[in-house]
């Protein structure tokens, strides 16, 4: 198709394989994983802990620890705003450290550990535009055709003697002029993500901020360059719901009025019922279901997320009477071929043990990983109305 | 539960009454005491026999401390915690305060810290029996085993370490620990927060089964409002150190009576409702406990905050302190009392402007309504506002009470 | 961070469970005897403690004990500034015609005294008083920790040094010193520890099933505190040694001991003139012994250490 970039997804990841090596084998933390991410949309990754869906997010970033961790397979494609595509795994250093951070952001967890505790909030944010920047500082800075060292330190690479150079009466009146047209870049990038009083924002140290305060700074961070995608690894779960229930709508808003896509990894169901397009729920290192949150949540089809969503506790259920999954996340050491919940599924036979079932549509873009919803190679297939353990 | 009326109320197990505890801040090489933080400031409740109390709130709400108060890991400042027919906890002999420990026990929300590392699994469920000498030997053997089984455990697990268990298995054990003494009363501090939801819906259906089972009463702590929706007979709200709103589960839920209440339900809908109703949060942060605002101490965030909500000097320093830089110049604040204080600047420019914006439309309405005095005199300004003493509880329903000034019909509709 | 499923990283150390909780404390202590072996530095280190002990065991054995006291150094003044190699004294004698292989026989016997009895008596002085600092808090924690200071504030060796000048040369006096000096280290490591350890929630648990004060702090808090402390003893094992060498050497032994520093002592002085053996041999000796003990507590510090427990 002609179009086909301007619709193309702005990231693919074709059957990502991360293992770990422990002592009785290979732990395959992530074992073939492959989704895109669309232009502009929400997509959640759910899953319980373990289940691989924090690997899976630090893949774009290449934040995965290899080693310990071994790639042991696929490749993560992305699409940026011009077109080129790159495979994320096998890029040079040099261009990932260009796209991090510009092209693609991430927020973490928990903001106190992300932050850097001895520098400034306006430090840490400044360094953002230094790093991808760095041109359109100078510019605002009337600087765009100015000398060597004030073009350095601008771009944060600064030679040997630029540190003298700079303390030069002529130097220190550009860097004056740099630093302000950079407390100004700070200061917008601060106040889109509503915090009050950025000017004063920026020469707080972390510690001194609460939580809520701490996640909108790293927010801000990662949508100070705006990117083009945006991997959200559970951002909220150490706040108070009253607090993120703001972060999550601010974040909505930037996105809508950006058009950044975001990659939101949760494991809070009804938060990604709620702000996520697409859900993609993760079990022991697969996705077993994909598709528009509407249809996942209104109609689950593999018998995990079926699961799932009743272990939620709901005012309807009787107490005592919460449908729990039984057992416990299998082990993930060189697994069988066979259903990775076979074991914990009430509707399993004996072809769920002997085969893997692969991802296929069952409505439109409604996908799952079960052989209720196609004939196995061989053996019983299991239906919803057979329960068999 | 029949409608008819009730037959002469029972003895509640448990009474807490006007509980306060402040925890000191020290400084300085002499430990000078600078202020308190007032963890917990003046809670009362009643825990029935075989009920479930659930206390919501978000973190630094003192629900914790209230917890570790019950269980009597923690002295109290002030109040009482009264346990069955006996008095004040603090104050029993040892014989009587024996009997208490035996009948209150915890489970803590980090499995992991609250099961000591070196000790197998049949030392730990084995221990309370150790200690009040109900069994050694082969009989502890068989006690444990028998403990181990009602929380859906058994003999294979007798000699593991707890690194070798899930999180969800480390909680059984912990709650097998609690049943050792057959309690009535077990302190729940987030037994599941750390937990995965279907692990997590293992667990409740454990707590719920045990509850049946022994007529247990369980004070269930959490953040989560699901969860305590589901598992609780009343809630209390705190906020701040201090109740918000209690009453029946489901009657908080169906009715609200405080606008806290209100802002965590929308903000963690419950999952069956309604997706397409967006989520809603809270501006700013919890204020500092240890100065807790005066008046209704959630004034500060509330989204339908009133003039009589106590309005007070902190409330001045801290809108200017948001909204950009009207407090240049200031050069000292003195406070006559919390209603009451004086603003001094280095020109009469800059205490004009300080005036002009407390008049001005960006103050929130509700303040400006609540000044009661507004004068400038050169560079300094005087801010009066109305004295407004602590909100009590009130009550909005049967056993429903909530501390809010505003009329209940008022709260329904946030705008 | 990668988070493991629960059940990868626990079933590992289960192979199959044991139904007996002797066998299975056995199997832990065991698993920590497989890290410590795994390691061939600390494999090294335990087969040099171990020759050590041998040769500090079947002294009297390997030559004949000195008459009427064994750790004094025979003297032979037939035999002064002897070679190695010379035959009766196979390591050579000293100025004064002392033996240096039974100096280093008998003297690994010192040490051992040495080492037991200033490790011994300050890990229990230093965690009794490390433990109450912790536990009680409060102004007990003040003053001790005050104490502590004080002491902590004068370099060792110069303390040691004017602690056993006062009390007089002696080699009971070496001992004293040392014991007054290390204490501290202990009591410092002990405080910290017992602080960390004691806002576990364990702790809480078992107070909350009403336990007693000391049943709390003998099985809760103590073995869970007590690791740092077993790994610097270890290490000051052979520290020790070396300090109070540096002590002898100076003159603060009786002269004449067999203890190597008194040896090395004994011997420098004919250095110089190409006599090398008087002091080479005790020098290394008390190079082994502090190298045994600081490799094999090195080890202990990694098997110990809480991140390879349970693998």
């Amino acid at each position: 198709m002609l179009d086909a970039p301007r619709n193309a997804p702005v990231a693919e990841v074709n059957n990502l394989k991360v293992y770990f090596q422990a002592k009785r084998g290979r732990v395959h933390a992530v074992d073939g994983v492959s989704f895109e991410i669309r232009n502009g949309e929400t997509l959640g990754l759910v899953g319980e802990t373990g289940c691989g869906k924090s690997v899976t997010g630090r893949a774009f970033l290449r934040l995965l620890p290899v080693p310990p961790g071994i790639l042991a397979g696929g490749n993560v494609t992305f699409r940026g705003a011009d077109g080129e595509s790159h495979d994320l795994l096998t890029l040079s250093d040099a261009k990932i450290r260009a796209i991090r951070g510009d092209r693609i952001a991430m927020i973490f967890q928990d903001p106190g550990k992300a932050l850097n505790p001895t520098m400034t909030v306006g430090q840490q944010v400044s360094e953002v535009f230094l790093q991808h920047r760095s041109k359109e500082l100078l510019e605002r800075a009337g600087l765009a055709s100015a000398s060597g060292p004030i073009q350095r330190h601008a771009r944060q690479s600064e030679r040997i003697f630029d540190g003298l150079l700079l303390k030069l009466p002529g130097y220190r009146r550009h860097r004056q002029k740099l630093q302000s047209a950079l407390n100004a870049m700070v200061c917008e990038a601060l106040a889109a993500t509503q915090v009050p009083n950025p000017a004063k924002l920026i020469d707080r140290y972390p510690h001194e901020l609460s939580g809520g305060m701490r996640q909108r700074v790293m927010i801000a961070q990662a949508l100070a360059c705006n990117p083009d995608l945006l991997i959200a690894d559970e951002p909220t779960t150490a706040l108070d719901v009253t607090v993120e229930a703001r972060i999550l709508e601010l974040i909505s808003e930037l996105q809508t009025a950006r058009g950044t896509s975001v990659l939101y990894i949760s494991h809070d169901l009804s938060l990604v019922r709620r702000i996520c397009d697409r859900t993609a729920v993760m079990y022991a290192g697969r996705i077993v279901e994909i598709g528009p949150s509407g249809d996942i949540f209104r109609d689950p089809r593999h018998p995990y997320t079926r699961g799932l969503l009743a272990a939620i506790p709901t005012q309807a259920a009787p107490r005592g009477g919460l449908a729990a999954i039984k057992g416990s996340v299998p082990e993930l050491i060189d697994p069988p071929e066979a259903c990775r919940f076979a074991g914990r599924c009430p509707f399993a036979t004996d072809a769920c043990h002997a085969h893997d079932p692969e991802l296929a549509s069952v409505v439109g873009e409604h996908s799952v990983a079960c052989f209720i919803h196609y004939p196995p190679p061989s053996g019983t297939r299991p239906s919803f109305d057979r329960e068999t353990a | 539960m029949s409608l008819a009326a009730d037959p002469a109320p029972a003895t509640p197990l448990l009474r807490v009454r006007e509980l306060t505890k402040h925890y000191p801040i020290r400084e300085g090489i002499f430990q000078r005491v600078a202020g308190h933080v007032r963890a917990v400031d003046g809670v009362s409740f009643d825990i029935m026999r075989g009920e479930t109390l659930g206390l919501v709130g978000e973190s630094g709400c003192g629900k914790t401390t209230l917890g570790r108060c019950v269980a009597g890991l923690q002295s109290v400042t002030a109040g009482s915690v009264e346990f069955g027919d006996t008095g004040n906890i603090d104050t029993l002999d040892p014989v009587q305060y024996r009997a208490f420990r035996r009948n209150c026990q915890m489970v803590f929300q980090d499995s992991f810290a609250s099961l000591n590392p070196r000790h197998l699994v049949i030392d730990l469920v084995g221990r309370p029996l150790r200690v009040y000498r109900e069994a050694s030997g082969d009989a502890l053997t068989e006690r444990v085993v028998e403990l181990l089984e009602q929380v859906g455990m058994g003999r294979q697990h007798l000699y593991r370490y707890p690194h070798q268990f899930s999180g969800g298995q480390r909680q059984r054990i912990s709650i097998a620990r609690a049943l050792a003494l057959n309690p009535e009363l077990i302190v729940l501090d987030e037994p599941t927060s750390a937990l995965d939801v279907s692990v997590q819906a293992q667990i409740l259906n454990l707590l719920s089964d045990l509850q049946r089972d022994r007529s247990l009463a369980y004070l269930f702590i959490t953040h989560d409002l699901s969860v305590v929706r589901h598992m609780a007979d009343r809630l209390v709200v705190m906020y701040l150190g201090r109740i918000s709103e209690q009453g029946p589960t489901e009657t908080v839920f169906d009715n609200p009576q405080h606008p806290y209440t209100r802002a965590l339900m929308d903000a963690k809908p419950d999952i069956e409702a309604d997706p397409d109703v967006p989520i809603r949060g809270l501006e700013g942060t919890v204020p500092d406990p240890a100065r807790p605002p005066r008046g209704c101490r959630f004034h500060t965030r509330c989204p339908v905050v009133t003039p009589n909500c106590g309005w007070e000097i902190d409330d001045v320093a801290r809108w200017l302190d948001d909204t950009g830089d009207v407090l240049a110049g200031l050069s000292g604040v003195e406070r006559r009392s919390d209603f009451n204080g004086r603003f001094t600047f280095e020109t009469d420019a800059e205490a004009a402007r300080l005036e002009d914006a407390l008049r001005s439309e960006a103050t929130p309405p509700p303040m400006r309504a609540a000044l009661d005095r507004l004068e400038r005199q050169g560079a300094s300004v005087d801010i009066v506002f109305r004295e407004v003493g602590e909100v009590p509880l009130t009550q909005r329903g049967p056993r429903h009470e909530a501390a809010c000034v505003l009329d209940p019909t008022l709260i329904q509709d946030r705008p | 961070m990668v988070d493991f499923p629960p059940s990868v990283r626990h079933r590992g150390a289960t192979p199959r469970p044991l139904e007996n909780a002797t066998g299975v404390r056995l199997r832990r202590a065991g698993d920590l005897a497989k890290r410590l072996l795994s390691n061939p530095t600390t494999v090294f280190g335990l087969i040099l403690i171990a020759v050590m002990l041998l040769i500090a065991i079947f002294a009297p054995w390997i030559t004949d004990p000195n008459t009427p006291d064994p750790y004094q150094m025979p003297r032979d003044w037939g035999a002064v500034r002897m070679p190695p190699g010379t035959p009766g004294h196979i390591l050579g004698t000293t100025n004064e015609g002392g033996d240096v292989f039974y100096g280093i026989i008998w003297g690994s016997r010192t040490s051992l005294q040495l080492s037991i009895f200033v490790v011994g008596s300050t890990v229990v002085i230093g965690t009794i008083i490390g433990s109450l600092a912790g536990i009680m808090g409060g102004w007990v924690d003040e003053v001790l920790m005050r104490i502590v200071d004080v002491f902590l504030s004068i370099p060792e060796l110069i303390f040691a040094l004017a602690i056993a000048a006062v009390l007089g040369p002696s080699f009971t006096n070496i001992i004293i010193a040392l014991a007054m000096v290390i204490w501290v280290k202990y009591a410092r490591i002990m405080r910290a520890q017992v602080i960390q350890v004691k806002q576990n929630e364990y702790v809480d648990a078992a107070r909350v099933m009403g336990d007693s004060k000391l049943n709390i702090y003998l099985r809760d808090i103590l073995p869970n505190a007590i690791t740092p402390v077993t790994v610097q003893a270890t290490l000051d094992m052979g520290n020790v040694v070396l300090i109070g060498a540096t002590l002898s050497f100076i003159g603060l032994s009786e002269a004449g001991i067999a203890e190597w520093g008194v040896l090395v002592s004994e011997g420098q002085a004919g250095i110089a003139s190409g006599r090398w053996w008087a002091s080479t041999f005790p020098g290394l000796m008390i190079f082994l012994w502090a190298l045994a003990f600081n490799l094999v507590g090195d080890g202990l510090r990694d098997a110990l250490d809480p991140r390879t427990e349970g693998r």
